[in-house]
């Protein structure tokens, strides 16, 4: 390719790149304007920066509940779907039995489910266990969504474990709940990674569930955090946007360290 | 150590096809190295793998030392087993391989060191200890999963075709290391492959598959000249046995072959006496056959023309088609300076002494 | 009996492990059974009955029949489609290009790659926040930028009007996603064999010619995989609406999702019976519109994520 051409290209990828990523970059500079500054210029730069937007927005705002109830529930409904997900993945690509496939085939079809399906009955059972509007009740619904796809995710994984080293194992004298710990997952820890990392980001942008099924201020999570945060200061953009960027700077580190794998584990599935 | 024996061991994976093994019996004796060998999907594979304990035993029964173990799992049946693959655990360092079936074994802590440590040194191991197995070459991976066999000190060994992932060299070095081994430990092992040069070398005694049925069981020698099937004689040998058909004309006690419109007379050591006309099949190795352009002997001999020369240096290998019969090919291996020409025609003759006559079933004729 | 691979069926050797079985599976299954399956089939049952908060009644196919007569819901399933639909092409033909575009070797590939993925790590709460911003009347970027090259008369209250609220949610779903499928297509591209796109280069094809008659097709079940995987995310499709337009203005952004939830939470009719029955219809139109198009492609085996 000559030159004029790469670069004409290089021009248009570039302006993909700055549609593709400039809302954020707005985002983060008028996260650290004030509101007046922004109404003065909305595109401007910081200037100067105002870091003190960021703990008003976390100690005035409930922004530190919000992150502290996203990050329970998210960890602890990663750390159970990851654990049974790996368990009935290993499972599935171990043993041979009659139901195995029809097993494989119910949890993983949920996968297209629409999430109506549930919701409302999911409702209904919670206030009726007395887990409506608590983290537990998210933490379990949590699970019960994510529990498909790293099924799906692990069993690919665990089918391609040569069967000689379960073998071995076993020549070797250690259980199947053994082979299962000291073989089967750490072998896997790629792909556990994978699964948890992409589980940690869809979780932590959920707002289907935690909407319907949580209410009290206490109890909400980041995404119900800045929709009634926007009720509460229609106006306050400046701060609104400061409560935008708390809530995906997790993301963004995440991402800034497991990119690879985070693309893996979203592309996951796709790539034929 | 210990003696393992096979009472009609089946294995019936689907009940629609013919089993997996079928009636597999096998006494094996205390330090014997005993080879199963066949070609792919003779049952060798599953019958390893039903002594190993990971397979279900169909019916039959299995011992070790006069004990019955159908339903002992195999960690209970100290044995041990080295994989095709080698399977060794690839989160794990060298180190943590060797020592992960002792540690299960309630084998106290400096114990398993020293163990470990031991088994390193003999196989050349010791710095590798701290490695994990992908940063291994193929032949130290093989090394580490013999140690892992080696270190439980088990009752019997069990190889799964272990030198077949190794390349030409290395496979004979690690082949002489497998048998100095079995002398030092005189341990019990059984060992599958499909490579009759690891069979004759290896074997104390073998036994010869195909189709889930065992075929002859006898040591190297015994099996490689008195086979006592066309599969055996067939499979055995490199190149094969000559097996070409033939039937019994009149004449010379019932002993005179009818082959391609000549006629072959053998010794009364080699044939029982046959009624005429019986359909035969008269096998010859290589090695046995000779060609002469001329001062043939009649009646162990017959015409032919040669198609393909194989010049090895030492050797070289002929392949002749009988002149009246050009479907029926013999193979002789000759000296290496016989200096025969593609299209030449020759007598082919016959070390009758050597011959082999095997009934129309495959079964050989021998006589009483 | 080739021993070793993978490939060799796992016999478990003396009786089935049912017990390790049962062990490995049962906190999976009882998760699915009490918080998937349940709840489904109790939604199912609940379509056929009036739900209020002390008391079910019968009702048949009541819900049903009034169901047919719904024309906002009939509106929802419309608007939902026409995502379902549009999305999936947008999406799959704009990160086709820009893959072929990343696949010609250009320098900072790497970069490109990461920087478009980002949109699609963001919860619609969030990129919903922002649009609504973006699509602003007044200081929006757009319309800003139409004032200023002097096409002022184009500036519109995107969100706010009938008929361009529904495009422009498209079009920000599309912006969202466009990464994910580049990045799963230049996955399918690199794995393309490189003799066959060379043998074409011997065989004087352009790149045109290359790209329909080679690439395309190599990479067909991608592209079809891609084009499900977006149906099927659009007809769930709830978060970016609800935070941006609710369904407003006039039902023109109203997806079934939306509805759904409106109907069991926001009106004040506090029956669950009529908003299980949308669902219970939705989740069969949904399945036979997956089934369908998995068929079509005849991806029925291959049918995954």
């Amino acid at each position: 390719m000559d030159v004029l051409k790469k670069s004409i290209l290089l021009l248009l990828l570039s302006g993909y790149t700055l549609f593709a990523a400039g809302p954020f970059v707005w985002a983060a500079m008028m996260s650290l304007r004030t509101t007046t500054e922004i109404h003065y210029d909305h595109f401007g730069f910081p200037d100067p920066i105002h870091w003190e937007k960021y703990p008003e927005a976390w100690f005035n705002s409930n922004y530190a509940i919000y992150f502290t109830n996203s990050t329970q529930v998210v960890l602890a409904a990663v750390i159970i779907v990851t654990l049974i997900g790996a368990m009935a993945a290993h499972c599935l690509a171990r043993y041979r039995f009659k139901l195995n496939r029809l097993v494989y085939f119910v949890l993983f079809s949920t996968i297209i489910f629409p999430p109506q399906i549930t919701i409302i009955s999911l409702f209904q059972i919670l206030v009726q266990y007395g887990l409506y509007n608590s983290k537990l009740g998210l933490t379990l619904v949590y699970v019960a969504i994510q529990l498909p796809l790293t099924v799906y995710i692990l069993e690919s994984f665990f089918a391609r474990i040569p069967s000689d080293l379960f073998d071995a194992a076993r020549m070797d004298g250690y259980s199947d709940w053994q082979i299962f710990w000291k073989v089967s997952l750490p072998i896997a820890v790629p792909a556990v990674a994978t699964t948890v990392i992409l589980n940690f980001i869809l979780l932590w942008n959920e707002f289907l569930f935690a909407v319907v099924l949580i209410t009290d201020e206490v109890n909400r999570t980041l995404p119900l955090g800045i929709q009634r945060f926007i009720g509460d200061t229609q106006e306050d953009i400046g701060m609104i946007a400061t409560g935008l960027m708390i809530a995906i700077i997790p993301v963004i580190v995440v991402y800034a360290f497991f990119s690879e794998k985070l693309i893996q584990g979203m592309t996951a599935g796709a790539v034929k | 150590m210990a003696t393992v024996t096979l009472q009609d061991l089946t294995k019936v994976y689907d009940r629609s096809a013919p089993p997996a093994a079928d009636r597999v019996s096998l006494d094996i004796g205390d330090e014997e190295l005993m080879v199963l060998l066949g070609p792919s999907g003779c049952g060798k594979t599953t019958t390893l793998r039903m002594i190993a304990g990971l397979e279900s035993i169909t019916s039959g029964s299995l011992s070790i030392d006069e004990q019955v173990m159908n339903q002992v799992p195999a960690k209970d049946r100290d044995i041990a087993m080295v994989f095709q693959s080698y399977a060794l655990y690839p989160h794990m360092t060298v180190k943590d391989n060797l020592a992960f079936g002792l540690r299960r074994r309630a084998v106290p802590r400096a114990e398993i060191e020293r163990r470990v440590k031991e088994i390193a040194e003999t196989l050349e191991l010791s710095p590798l200890l701290g490695r994990r197995p992908h940063a291994l070459s193929g032949g130290q991976r093989q090394r580490v999963a013999l140690g892992r066999a080696i270190v439980r000190d088990p009752k019997v060994f069990l190889f799964d075709e272990p030198l077949s992932n190794l390349d030409a060299a290395l496979r004979v070095s690690t082949r002489g290391e497998i048998a100095a081994l079995h002398r030092r430990l005189g341990a019990t092992m059984i060992y599958v492959t499909h490579d009759q040069v690891e069979a004759m070398t290896l074997g104390t005694r073998i036994c010869i598959m195909s189709g889930g049925r065992v075929m002859q069981v006898g040591a190297p020698l015994e099996v490689y000249h008195a086979p006592v099937n066309t599969f055996v004689a067939g499979f055995l040998g490199n190149p094969p046995m000559n097996l070409i058909p033939a039937r019994v004309a009149e004449g010379d006690g019932g002993r005179r072959l009818a082959v391609a419109g000549e006629s072959l007379v053998l010794p009364p050591a080699r044939m029982p006496a046959l009624g005429p006309e019986t359909a035969l099949t008269f096998g010859i190795r290589p090695e046995h056959v000779t060609l002469r352009r001329d001062g043939a002997e009649a009646g162990a001999s017959l015409a032919a023309e040669v198609l393909q020369t194989e010049a090895l240096g030492a050797e070289t290998i002929v392949l002749a088609a009988l002149r009246e019969d050009r479907a029926a090919k013999v193979m002789a291996r000759v000296a290496g300076d016989a200096g025969f020409r593609v299209g030449e025609s020759c007598r082919l003759q016959f070390d009758l002494a050597a011959a082999h006559v095997f009934g129309a079933e495959g079964d050989v004729l021998r006589p009483r | 009996m080739a021993a070793g691979g993978a490939a060799r069926p796992h016999d478990e050797g003396l009786r089935r492990p049912w017990g390790a079985i049962t062990a490995f599976l049962l906190p999976a299954l009882l998760v699915y059974a009490a918080l998937t399956a349940y709840p489904a089939f109790r939604t199912l049952w609940n379509s056929f009955h009036e739900v209020l908060p002390r008391r079910e009644t019968f009702i048949g196919l009541a819900n049903y029949a009034e169901l047919i007569q719904d024309e906002i819901f009939w509106k929802a399933v419309r608007n939902t489609f026409i995502w379902a639909c549009a999305s999936p092409l947008i999406e799959v033909a704009v990160a086709t290009l820009l893959a072929l575009a990343l696949y010609a070797k250009v320098p900072g590939a790497r970069f490109f790659r990461i920087a478009w993925f980002t949109p699609v790590l963001m919860s619609y709460i969030v990129v919903g926040i922002l649009w609504a911003w973006i699509y602003n009347y007044d200081w929006g970027p757009i319309n800003v930028a139409l004032r200023a090259v002097g096409l002022g008369d184009w500036a519109q209250p995107w969100l706010g009007q009938p008929d361009t609220a529904l495009p422009a949610l498209i079009f920000v779903t599309s912006w969202m996603w466009v990464g994910f499928n580049m990045v799963v297509m230049l996955a399918a591209l690199h794995s393309l064999p490189r003799e066959v796109i060379e043998a074409a280069e011997l065989d004087n094809c352009g790149w045109g010619q290359k790209l329909v008659f080679i690439i395309l097709p190599m990479v067909r079940a991608t592209l079809l995989n891609l084009v499900v995987l977006s149906f099927i995310g659009k007809m769930k499709i709830f978060d970016l609406v609800w935070i941006t337009t609710k369904g407003n203005p006039l039902w023109s952004t109203e997806t079934v999702s939306t509805y759904v939830y409106k109907r069991a939470f926001e009106w004040t009719t506090f029956d669950l019976g009529y908003p299980s029955t949308i669902a219970a219809v939705w989740f069969v139109i949904v399945l036979a519109a997956v089934l369908g198009l998995t068929h079509l492609f005849r991806l029925r085996d291959k049918l995954e994520y």
